[in-house]
């Protein structure tokens, strides 16, 4: 019983302040944002206009036909049934259901088409934002929530595309039986159609009231819809955490509260939303009172032509014009809910893409010469990198050490375009970075991260994924020259074992033996090892010493690691400390120096005996 | 579909009640027509515009009743169907947190993330319309086919002829809807799988340059998708034409008949119209049937796949004992461990037995199974033979939440929720103090560090969060563990993105801790200073002793020692 007073006792979401909110900023622009949004809408649909006009057409007929079965109906009980006349009614019965199998026919054909062309518009939607997806820039993916983002790929598509399976057409329909009405309806008494429409100024102030409200409310619902999606993403990715730490209590409260926030909006958008078809209802009551009450009167002076049939039928008629105005009341709220989540699909679309314009350098065609021009670079507010100038030759091997936070891993992205400097310039052979495309630079470069990551698929196609072109042999070579090849012949399904989603087969240092497998497919010019061996033990590293140095070999390679005799190795080390080089030179030299890197390797040489 | 509506029952009372306004509403629209009849007959007809008036008044009145039943109805039905989701959502979220993690891993994370919402909002949606329209077309069709029989019992029962074959056509199309839908919502986990394995792998497809090929593999998952929504929708768009086409000819065949009889004067032309008007209700209320039956068919999909997690009667076994405290002496016994029943043995007869505040290092080759090791401590995974002790007490006798109380887990690969930094240390603790917190934190040798950013402890971290380097996450996540003053200290590999500098200042810093700690390292140095070291090779012990015993003993270590010897780990 407790459960029916909480019916009522929800929080209230639209609250005065967000409706005055909302009617503060300027209206205009409030509805050329709805407008443009159901404009893109459109543009996508567009596409299919040919379709779209059959199925227009076919929504005409399946109307006439409508209407024409009733009537045809009338003239057989009248003309037939009633005198009881025999001759031809087999031939009337037949005409009727071809009639009637002719609108099943059209009916079905047109909503066929029409989930097509939804399907194929969402589809291509789909497709387009994930397109644009890749190409924002990885700024841009820092401070967003992976489920948020998918529930925008999902969610949110799935509201556009509910309405338009079923929007388009009953919308048209609407209109089309809603001007033959007020057609018949003027023919029969345009004073009476006059009183009829008085209803219309009445419903479209309780339109305006309840989607004020319900617009709010739909885009609150996608917004914690995403956050819950988000939510629940982070937490199955961090099942393992939440299970060591005995932490489900918590998990679960939290995402009660995600849970409660969707609830209450969902709950709100209900009850508004449900209150149109009872307005109109009752709306249509009204009027048909109206109509009769003043018709009625009316009859009563013959001047005014109103007769007692008119009004009966124009009763009838009444009744049937609210009916397409219900429906298209309805279909305007499934709208917005559409739009809700359109706006947030189209958010995404707008968010401006990663550069790419520029010389594109053919393949194979650079060198290699990187060189930093004093480089600054802050990921927001922290300065990360201060003026840092270097410059690697064609083949050499750089590798840089710091502390962690020095900005070691930041040079590495930063020479793979992941993020723009904030000022000075970076140079590829005697190109500046931004004068080329980004696309053609990382075509020329590998990079092995700290985080291994595997693709949900063969270990094959793992591994391929550096270079597409590459043949099964050349993937056997690569995984032999990375020493992955003997675990990988020993697992059940060699090559073909599918990596699961989230790899607890393979160990994290299996996983990053296959990427670097991945970057010896790759053959680049530049080399990015960061931390690319510092999870494989060091006998495994020993085997692949030899083979990473073979891959170094002829490539500018960039390398961050911890273990000496991977440093020993480089032409040049750079040591980093707060985002500033405080000392560049080849191993010997900066033995020679003794400053920083002659401490780092004493102590470690007293620590490692 | 039955466990998941279960959970609608809590909501009964406004759910009956949602139903009895339904039916006053449904009510006052039947008796309107005989208003209508009344006000024309008496009122007008009569010219007795007083007639009209009291009529029209009365039409007034239960039109306003019915749109406050229509609007409290809306009240009733909206906090049924949310609340309804809230408990299904909550259920399923709660069963997924009692998982084993071995089970959990057999879901897909893209499938659980639509299961929980897709899914959910559509079960829930079918509950709202239930109780706003669902009843309302059945409530028509059994009015106008009794008012049938009232009028004749002969024609009307043409009327029914074709409820059989309705019938068994309904419900195969529920059925077949049921399953195509389940195809749909299986292609969107795997439309939800390729983002967000894409989402993950940002950076690895912007370096390799694979854009255009990653939105090839989406767009061949993303069209799966299409082709099999439009396979499942245009199935059920079957529905209302084949409906509608059987109804009218069911009124034909009254026609047909009904003609015959008058002929025969065996029945009234007025009755032969009435039926066909009933008939014609009939068929009205069929086409609102054809999208309650989408709508259905498409509940019963996701209902069953929310199902799925839900009868999974598993929850991690846990001993009723008392919370004890824990010393730390530590004992494995012949333990052998395998994923699953195809896979090899991870882990091969491992012994050994190290004291309370002891360190054991763990060395070993990459696959050797020291990950696997340390993660049946805190019974992530259970051994598939064997035993583990601690303090002389089989893991699986302790009550679960105070075993993995006191033990303090840190991943091979930190994650960090989204939240600040201050959330996130405090996770496995959520009543630690500042200062519990500044003290894991300095342990941890992160405190400096947390404090140069702008927004100190307040920092938001994780997904959309600060960018952080691989040792400042690492870091932060042993904070997070000290924070418990956990009795047995496991890290797997958490200090690699450390400089040997700091990785010392903090082992010396865990010191006073006196917990017992495993130690998974690649650094000979590193576990030099441990107690003893336990060296693994392909799931079995190579060597359990100190570094000088291993250096006699065991071939492997003396291999593992001399990799390093060039000069081992940089400090910085």
């Amino acid at each position: 019983m407790n459960e029916l007073k909480r019916s009522f006792g929800y929080e209230r979401i639209v609250t005065k302040e967000r409706l005055q909110q909302k009617k503060e900023r300027p209206n205009k622009q409030r509805a050329s944002n709805s407008k443009q949004t159901l404009l893109r809408i459109w543009h996508a649909i567009d596409e299919k206009r040919g379709a779209l006009i059959a199925v227009l057409f076919l929504v005409l007929i399946s109307s006439l036909l409508t209407l024409a079965g009733p009537f045809l109906l009338g003239r057989v009980i009248d003309e037939y049934i009633v005198p009881g006349t025999w001759d031809g009614l087999s031939t009337q019965l037949l005409l009727l259901i071809g009639i009637y199998a002719a609108l099943s026919l059209s009916m079905y054909t047109q909503n066929v088409w029409m989930i097509d062309i939804a399907q194929q518009t969402i589809y291509k939607l789909r497709t387009d934002l994930f397109a644009h997806l890749q190409r924002l820039p990885i700024p841009f993916f820092d401070k967003k929530q992976h489920g948020e983002l998918m529930s925008r790929l999902t969610n949110d598509i799935e509201t556009i595309s509910q309405t338009l399976n079923s929007s388009f057409i009953q919308v048209f329909s609407s209109v089309i039986t809603l001007t033959g009405t007020v057609a018949v309806m003027l023919y029969l008494s345009p004073l009476l159609t006059v009183l009829t429409m008085t209803i219309i100024p009445m419903m479209f102030l309780a339109m305006r009231w309840i989607t004020r409200r319900t617009s709010i409310l739909f885009k609150e619902q996608q917004r914690t819809l995403g956050e819950l999606n988000g939510f629940v993403q982070e937490s199955i990715s961090g099942q393992e955490m939440t299970k060591t730490y005995a932490q489900e209590r918590r998990m679960i409260e939290q995402f009660d509260e995600k849970s409660a926030a969707l609830q209450k909006t969902g709950y709100w958008a209900l009850v508004y939303s449900g209150f149109i078809p009872k307005t109109m209802n009752f709306l249509n009551n009204f009027s048909f009172a109206i109509v009769a009450g003043v018709g009625g009167w009316l009859a009563l002076s013959p001047a005014s032509g109103v007769t007692v049939g008119v009004i009966v039928v124009f009763a009838e008629y009444a009744r049937q014009f609210t009916r397409p105005l219900n429906d298209l009341a309805n279909q305007f709220n499934t709208v917005l809910s559409a739009l809700a989540g359109a706006e947030r699909v189209f958010e995404l679309m707008d968010e401006p893409q990663e550069r790419d314009e520029g010389l594109v350098l053919p393949p194979n065609h650079i060198r290699g010469d990187v060189r930093f021009d004093r480089v600054t670079f802050s990921y927001g507010k922290e300065t990360i990198l201060n003026r840092v100038s270097f410059e690697a030759r064609a083949g050499e091997t750089h590798a840089f050490i710091g502390p962690t936070g020095a900005g070691k891993t930041t040079i590495m992205q930063l020479i793979a375009q992941f993020y723009d400097p904030i000022e000075g310039t970076i140079y590829f052979d005697e190109h500046r970075a931004t004068d080329l495309s980004r696309r053609s630079i990382r075509d020329q470069l590998a990079f092995v991260l700290q985080d291994a990551f595997l693709f949900e698929t063969t270990i094959r196609e793992n591994i391929r994924y550096g270079r597409l072109d590459a043949t099964d042999e050349e993937i056997v070579q690569a995984a032999k020259q990375a020493n992955a090849h003997s675990f990988i012949e020993r697992l059940p399904e060699g090559y073909d074992t599918v990596i699961a989603a989230d790899g607890e087969q393979l160990a994290q240092g299996e996983r990053q033996l296959l990427s670097i497998a991945r970057a010896f497919v790759a053959d680049p010019a530049i080399l990015l090892l960061d931390e690319a061996t510092s999870s494989i033990d060091t006998v495994t590293e020993m085997h692949i010493q030899e083979a990473l140095l073979t891959l170094m070999k002829d490539r500018t390679s960039f390398v961050i690691a911890h273990r000496l005799n991977t440093i020993e190795q480089a032409d040049v080390i750079h040591v980093l400390r707060d985002g500033v080089i405080v000392e560049s030179g080849s191993p010997h030299d900066l033995l020679e120096r003794r400053g920083m890197y002659y401490d780092m390797v004493q102590t470690s040489r007293s620590n490692s005996s | 579909m039955r466990t998941v509506y279960r959970f609608a029952w809590r909501y009964k009372w406004p759910m009956l009640i949602a139903f009895l306004l339904m039916l006053i509403e449904l009510s006052v629209e039947l008796t309107q027509p005989l208003i209508i009849a009344k006000m024309i007959d008496d009122g007008i007809l009569m010219n007795d515009v007083s007639t009209v008036y009291t009529w029209g008044l009365v039409l007034l009145g239960l039109a306003a009743l019915a749109f406050l039943s229509g609007v409290t109805n809306s009240f009733f039905a909206a906090h049924a169907a949310q609340s309804f989701a809230f408990d299904v959502r909550k259920a399923t979220f709660e069963k997924l947190q009692a998982f084993t993690l071995a089970t959990f891993l057999t879901f897909p994370s893209s499938s659980l993330i639509t299961r929980l919402t897709g899914d959910v909002n559509i079960v829930q949606q079918v509950l709202f319309m239930s109780l706003r329209i669902m009843f309302r077309a059945p409530l028509l069709v059994v009015g106008s086919l009794t008012m049938a029989f009232f009028v004749n019992v002969k024609l009307a029962a043409l009327l029914l002829v074709s409820a059989p074959i309705i019938i068994v056509f309904v419900r195969y199309m529920v059925k077949r809807g049921g399953k195509l839908f389940g195809g749909v919502q299986k292609r969107l986990d795997r439309v939800n799988r390729t983002i967000e394995e894409n989402l993950s792998a940002t950076r690895l497809v912007k370096a390799t340059g694979r854009e255009a090929y990653e939105t090839d593999r989406f767009e061949q998952t993303s069209g799966q998708l299409r082709d099999q929504t439009i396979r499942a929708m245009r199935t059920m768009e079957l529905t209302m034409p084949v409906l509608l086409f059987i109804m009218n000819a069911s009124i034909m065949a009254v026609l047909w008949f009904g003609a015959k009889d008058i002929a025969a004067s065996r029945v009234q032309v007025g009755e032969v119209i009435a039926i066909v008007n009933y008939g014609m209700r009939m068929t009205g209320a069929f086409s609102m049937f054809s999208f309650l039956i989408v709508l259905f068919s498409r509940a019963r999909a996701s209902a069953e796949r929310i199902e799925e997690v839900l009868i999974i009667d598993e929850t991690e076994r846990t001993a009723t004992t008392n919370e004890t405290m824990m010393q730390g002496d530590l004992a494995f016994c012949d333990v052998s461990f395998r994923y699953n029943e195809e896979a090899p043995l991870t882990l091969q007869h491992v012994n050994f037995a190290i004291g309370r505040g002891e360190t054991l290092a763990i060395m070993g080759a990459t696959g050797s199974g020291k990950s696997t090791l340390v993660q049946l401590l805190p019974r992530l995974f259970e051994p598939t033979s064997g035993t583990i002790t601690i303090d002389g007490r089989p893991i699986d006798e302790w009550s679960l939440p105070s075993l993995r109380k006191q033990i303090g887990y840190v991943p091979q690969r930190s994650l960090l929720f989204s939240g600040t930094i201050a959330h996130n240390l405090r996770f496995g603790a959520t009543d630690a103090t500042d200062e519990e917190l500044i003290e894991a934190a300095k342990i941890a040798q992160i405190h400096e560090t947390i404090l140069s950013f702008p927004d100190g402890y307040e920092t938001i971290v994780g997904q959309k969060g600060v960018n952080l380097s691989g040792g400042q996450k690492q870091r932060l996540s042993i904070a997070r563990a000290l924070i418990r003053k956990p009795r047995l200290l496991i890290l797997d590999d958490s200090t690699s993105a450390l400089d040997v500098a700091t990785e010392a200042k903090l082992l010396h810093a865990l010191k006073p801790f006196e917990a017992t700690t495993l130690l998974i390292t690649q650094k000979i140095a590193t576990a030099e200073k441990a107690d003893a070291i336990l060296l693994l090779d392909e799931g079995r012990v190579d060597g359990f002793g100190t570094s000088d015993e291993l250096l006699q003993t065991s071939e492997l270590y003396r291999r593992i020692v001399a990799s390093q010897q060039q000069g081992g780990e940089m400090d910085e």
